[in-house]
């Protein structure tokens, strides 16, 4: 019987013992489980610049939308299809997960900081300040591509059935928050975000500077739809905005990955030619003498010539994308001063009061640009014609100027595009008529599958989940 | 090769004692019990010896033995014999025929030995045999076919992984495959393949590590499908378990040891039925545009500067929609502008290539050899097993081979006291598996990317004479740079993997009988490798994904490494007592400490190589990503107990109780306990009637908890290379929860067994219900929350169904037997409900290419393959046609297509005996299924395949210019909005109408059923007279094959089995390799 005891003996003190490691044993002892808010948000605006200047076709293909660029066999993307790579998820995924999120959760634990000497109260409220006005940024983006997206209910995990906000209402709130945002940053105390901040250095004027841009950008969108509130709150804001391209909020690329330009990555690093410059953009140029051509293609026998957009186009024929845009430092733009100047004539020729009038700030927006490109002197340019500032024809001259001007900034040429419908895109093969160009992406897959009933409303609210649906702000 | 032969010839030389005694002769007669008839070929064999002989016509014998000597009587389908001689000179036998299930001793759970007449719940068993004579790289593919409800899928990659489900899937997210235990040794069957593997993005198939153990061991494999088979085993084993008993040491008297020789040589071809038949017509491009009229598929281009343009294939194009061959029309092929090509500024005929892809690949050879010593005497036994694999793939510069070294042995320290103990050693190398997925892999290339005005010989020949990536698709005639596809001989030869694992299992056990009824048993098991994966990309080569994060780069080297360990510390007492005649009790107490460590380091260049060649971290062109770390560890303490009544052998009663413990589950939650009852009825004890051999009712019903995936419970922040001095971190894509709970499997099973006719005839039938509720799940949640998916104990699924085995000999004369066995299954799987309210869940962790997607899908079966479809006109239910003359598709990519679950298998395995020759043909079914065939989606479009090229409406080839000269194109079959035939013709000669860029995903879904003719082997035995008088006991010669026909299929030019990996991403295929038909020569020979 002894060995009985020494039996039941044994098993207790297994019993007993055995479970003293295992919440450590459950432990991540690889990844940390507590990080800066800095450490967050400056992985945020990575992921952003990538976003916006990634010609990956899985990704962002607004250069091809644009009629920037078109591609050389595999014609998919450039013919509208965004199913066959998912391409609606993948923004969203960009967007809501890689940047919103870490740029929230950055917010929370920046707001936990403890305020000291050096890195004061006011310094903290200035961060959460500069994240929030990220944040409008991403969200204007997203509403621009799809209309109706997830916004009050968006990036909380314990609620995951989100459901899509209007836009026209995301669009007024956005404009609030970053008016307080802009009106609370106390700029004296700086931001205390030092080199985690590689767009501005921490420094709380430039910010405010951006902020003011991107309320112009904000309400300059909504002139169409809403012209009382696009008039306030561009007058309001333009005279703290950008003063010149030294104030640009650029993202500053490194020479190597994984920190390269991901036009670089994209276009060297994988040794594909899948994109050759489109006959929409260099026919235009070509008509206009442009001379930032040089600045954005290059020459096939000392010509430039565009593929026809949407068709297959050898890459050996057409002209390729200049290859200082290809340099790993190329910067990403995120927000510019030519892009500031042509929001700014668009909004004196509606007869607005933003500190110019039309003609000055057109002729000033586009001299910005060419500074922009190291084009040298717009001033013929300017005079010439096809260029030269006719008031009676602002709409289209501000349209097909800013187009052209937003080259490689594929999402900001496609929204000029859609506003002022301006220039008359090609057809691509794959649909029929102008009226089939889509003018938006149709919502996730995912949305489909796992937010099926909010997907549903705010499809039927924008009326219809379709490529050809109308964002709010492009009414006519 | 050599080994052997030297260590063969010393064993004959070594001689082998006999016994030596009185000789005297014995003579008799061997009749049939039954019948009373002759039993003619019976072998009688002198125990402990190789002398025998065997019966005549009339069942007489002669043979002179030792007077104290016993004899063996054996013969197929009769019960052995063992009748010691005692002096006599005239020993007659009545021989009793075997009757199947009476007898049969099965293993059942934790190692125990049970009377399968006695068990309430199913368990197969399959003979080691089975799996030996004709084999493969990989045991568990031998199981296919063979046990009902073991659904066994390969993937056809060299060495790679093998899907192993039983009774269907039961866990959303995580593992449906089954547990693997040998001799008690619960062992890892991880497969590391990546995500973006697994997804078919790119990358190799590594295989999955239980294919390590050696067939040659195994002595036979016992499948525990139900939880009521599997509850002691606990969480890990709620898929079924596939137990394995390798060969032991045995006591033979009068014989020191005996020595087993088994060597086996097969050959394996591609099986063309699975590979691409190609288009004869047409070669490079993807439309009438290049160049100018009237040869517009080809470029005009002056290339040699004389004022007249010169004919130029679109080399840099990777399709074959171009232009019509005309062996009068001469064109510069890529050739043309290699300076070390034969054919260098050369214009040649425009004619379609001489060697298609399929001439890529080589005849693969496979050896295996192995030697088996075993002995033992009264106190001690041991067996000491060696066996070499060594094999090259259909893929040139690809090879495998394995060493296993297996030894175990017992001993007998005092009476009642033994100790045992066994050693498992596994060396596997691999150079050179073929590459998976959609990109960067050749075989994508061949069935969705392709010219097939290009000579793969002489692709072949250009990268031998030169060493150099002279690819077929420059970037252009005056760029040699290859666009998209590399020579194909350049990725097998110079960007090829390696990988090797360095393997111990094994065990100590102390068994000690402390009373005639009371026992203990302690056993300490280890299982514990460490492997290492490297991949190669040339500097030279096309950008492909490779490394860290997976960026494409042109060149680089990276490692992964992994160190798994896992212990397993079991304490067992027994207890088997006797209450009278009629009650007989076998209880146990037990527990189960686990203890598992994986760590992991992936690393890689970045950026590139900086010297070419030079396959080291030390030679990244840019500083390295920071590699991906990972270390885990999980602990589970089990205890269980577990009661058996047997009352009268007509009755038996078990029930079984097991409480776990695991550290992945957070504190609160973490304990967990489940019990099993189970019950079987001999009816047939109570019946006497002569045509009812056996008859047996069983019912359980049991319960398994399950815990988490390793940390999913806190959550941790991901760390990315850090941007000019400055960290980057991110919220990790998945939230984890600290409030899950166990999962939970309930399973309820019935079954009958009978057998008839003096056991002719007999089925086993089961029906079960099993649901899994709580499954612990990653949901995939929208993205506007800030993640891709969330940990929840998320929803319930139910598998229901049926399986049926039935035996039959139809034939049982004199020296001639036919066996048929037959098993057929039935799984009906539904995703019953989901967390919060979801409808669906994605299953593959990344997107698919091609926009479909697998799914669990609540009221559907798990594995919905869903994208997108025609839209159907709602009166003929037609696909509509829209005003450009291509089909209307679905918005969506939500819409049903198909399931990767099967309807039913089976399989049927017949056995011919005569005397000394068996014929052995197993039949493999599966009804029912789907695949979506990416392949033929891309494959289709660039126009590699003859379905692009036919007569249209009009009488003309369909890739005629779409006009009146022409006279081409085609209308596609549909209507228009309004019910109205479509009219509209579009153009046939470009990549269009055909492929992915203007059709819905299902189209290209496929039906996943075939019938293959899995194994075929004959078996010559040498009879025991000739062997008589030689030191050799037995020896066999078969002729063996392997997946030699694929009798049945719908899927067109792949194996339906074929995927990327294991795991639950199924139903989805994009470049898969061939089968490989196999066929060889089997030699065992026993001293």
């Amino acid at each position: 019987m002894k060995n009985k005891y020494i039996i039941i003996l044994v098993l207790t003190t297994l019993l007993a013992s055995c479970t003293k490691n295992f919440e450590d044993f459950n432990t991540d002892k690889k990844r940390p489980a507590d990080v800066t808010g800095e450490a967050l948000f400056s992985n945020a605006i990575k992921n952003l610049a990538d976003q916006l200047t990634t010609p990956n076709v899985n990704l962002n293909i607004f250069n091809l939308w644009a009629q920037y660029w078109t591609e050389t066999t595999y014609t998919d993307e450039a013919n509208y299809d965004i199913v066959n790579r998912t391409i609606a998820d993948n923004t969203y995924r960009a967007f809501y997960r890689d940047i919103l999120e870490d740029l929230q959760k950055a917010s929370v634990l920046i707001a936990l900081e403890e305020a000291t000497v050096i890195n004061t109260q006011a310094a903290i409220d200035n961060k959460l300040r500069v994240i929030d006005m990220i944040q409008a940024y991403c969200y204007q983006i997203l509403v621009d591509v799809f209309g109706d997206v997830p916004y009050t209910e968006a990036l909380d995990i314990e609620n995951i059935s989100p459901v899509y906000d209007d836009a026209a209402t995301i669009y007024s709130n956005l404009i609030t928050r970053v008016k307080a945002d802009v009106s609370g940053m106390t700029v004296d105390d700086g931001t205390n975000l030092g080199s985690a901040d590689f767009i501005y250095d921490g420094d709380a004027e430039a910010w405010v500077k951006f902020g003011n841009t991107l309320l112009v950008k904000l309400g300059i969108t909504l002139s169409d739809v809403n012209p009382s509130l696009a008039q306030t709150t561009v007058e309001d804001a333009y005279a703290g905005a950008f003063e010149s391209g030294e104030d640009n909020a650029n993202f500053p690329y490194l020479g190597s990955s994984p920190n390269t330009n991901q036009i670089y990555a994209e276009l060297v690093l994988t040794g594909r030619n899948d994109f050759v410059g489109a006959n929409t953009l260099v026919d235009m140029m070509n008509g206009l003498s442009d001379p930032r051509l040089p600045s954005y293609f290059t020459t096939i026998d000392g010509e430039y010539i565009g593929g026809d957009y949407g068709e297959s186009s050898p890459y050996s024929q057409y002209s390729h994308v200049a290859d200082h845009i290809k340099d790993p430092t190329f910067p990403g733009f995120l927000l510019t001063y030519d892009q500031l100047l042509f929001y700014l004539a668009e909004g004196a020729a509606r007869g607005w009061s933003v500190g110019g009038s039309a003609s000055e700030l057109y002729t000033d927006a586009i001299t910005a640009s060419f500074d922009l490109w190291n084009a040298g002197s717009a001033e013929n340019y300017i005079s010439s014609a096809g260029v030269a500032w006719d008031a009676a024809n602002w709409k289209s001259l501000i349209g097909v100027q800013s187009w052209i001007a937003f080259y490689v900034r594929g999402l900001e040429g496609y929204t000029q595009w859609r506003r002022f419908d301006v220039p008359t895109f090609n057809i691509a093969p794959s649909i029929e008529t102008e009226s089939d160009i889509p003018v938006r992406f149709t919502y996730p897959i995912n949305e489909q599958t796992l937010n099926k009933t909010n997907r549903q409303n705010a499809a039927d609210a924008i009326g219809g989940d379709e490529l050809t649906t109308h964002i709010f702000w492009d009414v006519n | 090769m050599k080994k052997f032969t030297i260590l063969f010839v010393c064993l004959l030389l070594m001689g082998f004692s006999s016994l030596l005694g009185q000789e005297i002769q014995v003579t008799g007669t061997v009749t049939d019990k039954t019948d009373g008839g002759p039993l003619p070929g019976v072998s009688v064999v002198v125990k402990g010896t190789v002398t025998g002989t065997a019966t005549d016509v009339s069942g007489k014998y002669s043979i002179t033995v030792p007077s104290d000597a016993s004899l063996i009587f054996s013969s197929i389908g009769m019960k052995t014999q063992d009748i010691p001689v005692n002096g006599r000179t005239e020993i007659n036998v009545l021989m009793e025929q075997e009757i199947g299930e009476l007898d049969e001793v099965v293993v059942t759970a934790l190692g125990v030995s049970r009377a399968k007449k006695s068990l309430g719940y199913s368990v197969q068993e399959v003979d080691g045999d089975q799996l030996n004579t004709v084999k493969s790289d990989n045991f568990i593919n031998a199981l296919s076919g063979k046990a009902a409800g073991v659904n066994i899928r390969s993937t056809g990659n060299l060495g790679g992984s093998t899907n192993v489900t039983i009774r269907g899937s039961r866990s959303l997210y995580g593992s449906n495959q089954a547990l693997f235990v040998i001799d008690g040794v619960p062992i890892n069957n991880a497969n590391t393949n990546n995500d973006g593997q697994v997804s078919g993005r790119s990358g190799y198939d590594f295989g999955n590590s239980a294919s390590d153990i050696n067939p040659n061991d195994i002595a036979s494999i016992s499948i525990l499908k139900g939880a009521a088979a599997t509850a002691l085993y606990g969480e890990r084993a709620s898929n079924g378990v596939i137990m394995i008993t390798t060969k032991k040491g045995s006591v033979t008297p009068g014989k020191l040891i005996g020595v087993t020789l088994n060597s086996n040589v097969t050959f394996g071809t591609i099986d063309k039925s699975t590979f691409p038949t190609y288009q004869k017509k047409y070669g490079a491009g993807y439309g009438p545009y290049y160049g100018d009229a009237p040869y517009t598929g080809l470029e005009s281009i002056d290339i040699n500067d004389d004022g007249v343009d010169e004919l130029v294939v679109p080399m840099y194009e990777d399709a074959s929609y171009g232009q019509a061959y005309d062996p009068s029309l001469m064109v510069y092929h890529y050739d043309a502008f290699y300076p070390e090509s034969p054919y260098y500024g050369q214009a040649r005929p425009w004619i379609m290539a001489k060697n298609d892809p399929t001439t890529f690949f080589e005849t693969a050879v496979s050896y295996t050899n192995s030697i088996d010593v075993s002995g033992g005497n009264e106190k001690s036994t041991f067996r000491l097993g060696y066996t070499n694999l060594s094999q090259t793939g259909v893929m040139p510069n690809s090879k495998l081979d394995r060493n296993n070294v297996s030894l175990n042995g017992s001993y007998n320290l005092v009476k009642n006291l033994k100790v045992s103990a066994s050693a498992n050693y596994i060396n596997e190398s691999a150079k050179g598996r073929n590459s998976t997925g959609y990109s960067d892999n050749i075989l994508s290339s061949f069935r969705q990317w392709y010219e097939l005005n290009v000579d793969v010989q002489e692709q072949k020949d250009l990268y031998d004479n030169t060493g150099k990536n002279m690819s077929w698709n420059r970037t252009a005639w005056d760029d040699g740079t290859p666009i998209y596809w590399d020579n194909p001989y350049w990725v097998r030869y110079e960007n090829y993997e390696s990988d090797g694992r360095d393997r111990l299992i094994g065990y100590t056990q102390l068994d000690w009988t402390a009373t005639s009824w009371l026992s203990f048993m302690g056993r300490f098991s280890v299982d514990s490798y460490n492997t290492l994966q490297e991949e190669r990309k040339a500097v030279g080569s096309v950008a492909g994904e490779l490394g860290v994060d997976r960026p494409d780069v042109t060149s680089g080297y990276s490692r992964f490494s992994r160190v798994f360990a896992e212990t397993n510390l079991d304490m067992m007492a027994n207890i088997n007592k006797s209450f009278g005649e009629n009650l007989t009790l076998t209880a146990f107490i037990g527990t189960n400490i686990r203890r598992t460590r994986l760590d992991q380091v992936f690393e890689s260049t970045n950026g590139g190589l900086s010297v070419p060649e030079v396959y080291a971290l030390s030679n990244s062109a840019n500083p390295m990503l920071p590699p991906e770390e990972d270390l885990q560890r999980v602990g589970v303490n089990g205890y269980f107990g577990s009661v058996s009544l047997d009352f009268k052998g007509l009755i038996f009663l078990d029930g079984t109780f097991r409480r776990d413990i695991s550290s992945t589950l957070p504190k609160d939650n973490w304990g967990y306990n489940y019990p099993s009852i189970s019950t079987s009825f001999l009816f047939s004890e109570l019946v006497d009637a002569s045509w009812l051999s056996f008859g047996k009712l069983r019912l359980s019903y049991a319960e398994v908890g399950s815990g988490a995936p390793w940390g999913s419970v806190d959550d941790t922040y991901r760390p990315y290379a850090p941007f000019a001095g400055n960290p980057l971190v991110s919220v990790d894509n998945t939230k984890n929860n600290q409030d899950l709970k166990p999962e939970r499997t309930k399973s309820i099973e019935g079954g009958l067994a009978m057998n008839f006719l003096k056991s002719r005839v007999g089925f086993d039938l089961s029906l079960y219900q099993t649901n899994t509720v709580d499954l612990i799940t990653p949901v995939a949640v929208s993205y506007a929350t800030g993640y891709s998916s969330k940990y929840l104990n998320a929803g319930e699924m139910e598998n229901k169904g049926i399986e049926l085995t039935l035996n039959l000999t139809p034939v049982r004369m004199s020296g001639f037997v036919w066996d048929i066995s037959f098993n057929w299954a039935r799984n009906m799987n539904k995703v019953k409900s989901l967390a919060l309210g979801l409808e669906n869940l994605r299953i593959n962790p990344i997107s698919l290419q091609g926009g479909v997607s697998v799914n669990a899908r609540v009221g559907e079966p798990y594995g919905a393959i869903q994208g997108s479809d025609f839209v159907y006109e709602e009166t003929t239910g037609r696909p509509i046609v829209r005003s450009n003359g291509y089909y209307e598709l679905t918005g969506t990519s939500d819409i049903v297509l198909g399931t990767i679950q099967p309807d039913w298998t089976g399989g049927i395995l017949n056995t011919f005996a005569y005397k000394n020759i068996s014929l052995r043909a197993l039949i493999d079914i599966q009804h029912g299924g789907s695949i979506f065939s990416l392949d033929q989606w891309y494959g289709q479009g660039t126009g590699l395949y003859p379905e692009t090229v036919f007569i249209n409406d009009l009488g003309n080839q369909v890739r005629n210019a779409n006009d009146a000269d022409g006279g081409g194109g085609l209308i596609l079959d549909g209507v228009t909005e309004d019910g109205t035939q479509n009219t509209t013709r579009i153009e046939g000669n470009d990549y269009r109408y055909a492929g992915w860029a203007r059709n819905p995903n299902s189209a290209f879904i496929y039906d996943a059923s075939y019938v293959k003719l899995r194994e075929l082997s004959l078996t010559y035995d040498l009879p025991i007279k000739i062997l008589s008088n030689t030191p050799i006991y037995g020896a066999s010669l078969s002729l063996v094959g392997s997946n030699l026909w694929i009798i049945f299929k719908n899927l067109p030019y792949a194996d339906p089995e074929a995927g990327q990996s294991s795991g639950n991403t199924q139903g989805w295929q994009s470049g898969v390799m061939p089968a490989t038909r196999r066929y060889g020569v089997s030699l065992k020979v026993q001293f």
